[in-house]
């Protein structure tokens, strides 16, 4: 077994005990990211020199000398990202110092290449982009889930162990989810963001996509820089479940296997599950679209919308100009509902700790239809993703999402939500759910790659 | 969504008045993203707001005060 295929945190332990060579590993990193990645388009641009002298002076960090990828989303100090479009209305994209970049580096990792993304990052299917769609490892005609696409084929394809993503309204937990991975959406502005090309964003935030919750500790540790996650003992939980429509509102085998795993979490680590209706419900999708596409808005102007490069697909050039012309009274009605959804939301966490519902209402979809069939009928995996995604962008609230089985051959996957400031407990539950389902969706490999 | 809807009427004249161009396909990709969306839109546009308190130096890292 090459020592690419080994966590995230066993590779820069060796390294740190003179068991691995970083820069053998590094040379293994970028010749595998060459043989696998004409079939998986996970990774964009790779850059040798500027890795190995990331590699040369990397200092005595947590992850010293460990390859990692970085979503298309931040810029480098030899390159711009792109966010997988050929142009971003409004922006004039430049190389330089972003946060993550700066986080990475001053842990010691060496960022072996940048990822792919949904185009604007905006969808969560991942089958667009400037580059081409990136392809899910488990189906290479399956979508990847996006935006964070390129970090979760990457790492479900063994060409890292980590890669850092992004997540505006799900970004990171629907590719975790269709991808078998773990991913952490941070509480909002508590991981690095700098350089950011929505540097007034009030719903992105960087975090880690890993095999594993406690993978995830490590990347997210040092994107958070000052303030360490520690590791520790969840006790028992009191699990607030809000059925109608999280729950009852997806495709059986994912409900099934998310009940299975959240009563093997409640009988490994005690506590209950109680029974909650969520604060103004249906605004919560409403009011996280119209806050999101808001952020962006003041550069949607006539000039920039009627010279879109024609290189943008044509849905994306047809949503910005909605985008547009949507009514301000619906925004500024948006923010009033986010607040009294936040406040609702912090009177629910009084009464538990952490709130569970499936990731994505059923696995990965095709990458050349992403719809999906749910009980309630035939609906875009976007409008359903997002249903059960947006609560914590909106909120603020961090987020994990935990593979939890395969139906049809796909990862699924059950996602946490706790209280502010609560990413260190949710990965701790994160890795109780692991135990009590003896770690064996997180081992679990697409055929392809095992 | 049928021609001459509420929606494809108010988009006509906002895309006019903002001076935005838009082809056939932009404005049925519009149309169809709109359709997606309206219910909740129409619920918030209809949600009884007016007595929530704003929430002053928003900060979204922590919990509302209480």
């Amino acid at each position: 077994m090459s020592a690419l295929d080994l966590p995230l945190r066993e590779q820069a332990s060796r390294i740190a005990s003179g068991d691995l060579d970083p820069a053998e590993l590094l040379d293994d990193c970028l010749a595998r990211i060459e043989e696998r990645n004409p079939d998986l388009n996970a990774v964009v641009a790779t850059f040798p020199e500027e890795s190995r002298a990331m590699l040369e002076q990397s200092p005595e960090g947590p992850l010293r000398g460990v390859p990692v990828l970085i979503k298309d989303e931040w810029p480098l100090p030899w390159r711009a990202e792109t966010v997988g479009a050929a142009s971003v209305p409004g922006v004039h994209l430049e190389p330089g110092e972003s946060g993550p970049y700066r986080a990475l580096r001053d842990a010691g990792a060496v960022i072996a290449g940048v990822a792919n993304m949904h185009e604007l990052g905006s969808s969560s299917t991942g089958n667009t982009s400037l580059y081409g769609a990136a392809h899910n490892p488990w189906d290479l005609d399956r979508c990847p889930g996006g935006s964070s696409s390129g970090p979760g084929a990457a790492v479900a394809g063994g060409l890292v162990a980590g890669a850092v993503g992004a997540d505006g309204l799900g970004s990171i937990r629907y590719p975790a989810a269709y991808c078998g991975l773990t991913g952490l959406k941070p509480t909002f502005g508590r991981s690095a963001m700098d350089g950011h090309h929505i540097p007034n964003t009030e719903t992105i935030i960087s975090g880690p996509l890993c095999r594993d919750a406690a993978d995830c500790r490590l990347l997210a540790s040092a994107l958070f820089e000052e303030e360490e996650l520690a590791a520790g003992q969840v006790g028992p939980l009191r699990i607030g479940v809000a059925r109608e429509p999280y729950w009852t509102d997806c495709v059986e085998g994912v409900r099934e296997a998310c009940e299975h795993a959240l009563e093997a979490l409640r009988g490994s680590v005690g506590g209950e599950l109680v029974e909650v209706e969520l604060p103004d419900q249906e605004l919560i999708l409403p009011a996280a679209l119209l806050i999101a596409q808001s952020e962006e808005a003041g550069r949607l102007t006539a000039a920039n919308l009627n010279s879109l490069s024609p290189e943008l697909s044509v849905i994306n050039r047809g949503v910005l100009k909605l985008r547009a012309v949507l009514p301000a009274t619906l925004t500024a009605r948006a923010v009033a509902a986010r607040t009294r959804i936040r406040r609702g939301v912090a009177e629910l966490f009084d009464d538990v700790d952490v709130l569970a519902w499936p990731t994505v209402p059923a696995g990965a979809p095709p990458l050349e239809n992403p719809t999906i069939e749910l009980p309630s009928g035939p609906i875009s995996a976007d409008a359903a993703n997002a249903r059960q995604g947006v609560l914590a962008n909106l909120s603020g609230v961090p987020g994990v999402s935990v593979p939890v089985g395969l139906d049809g051959g796909m990862p699924i996957a059950l996602q946490l939500l706790g209280a502010w400031g609560s990413d260190a407990m949710l990965l701790d539950a994160a890795e109780a759910l692991e135990r009590a389902t003896e770690r064996e969706f997180v081992e679990l490999r697409p055929a392809a790659v095992a | 969504m049928e021609a001459g809807s509420a929606f494809e009427v108010y988009l006509e004249r906002a895309l006019e008045l903002f001076g935005i161009e838009a082809d056939e396909t932009e404005r049925m990709v519009m149309s169809g993203v709109w359709s997606l969306y309206e219910p909740g839109m129409e619920q918030l546009r209809d949600a009884d707001l007016d007595e929530v308190e704003p929430e002053l130096h928003l900060d979204l890292s922590q919990a509302p005060p209480r």
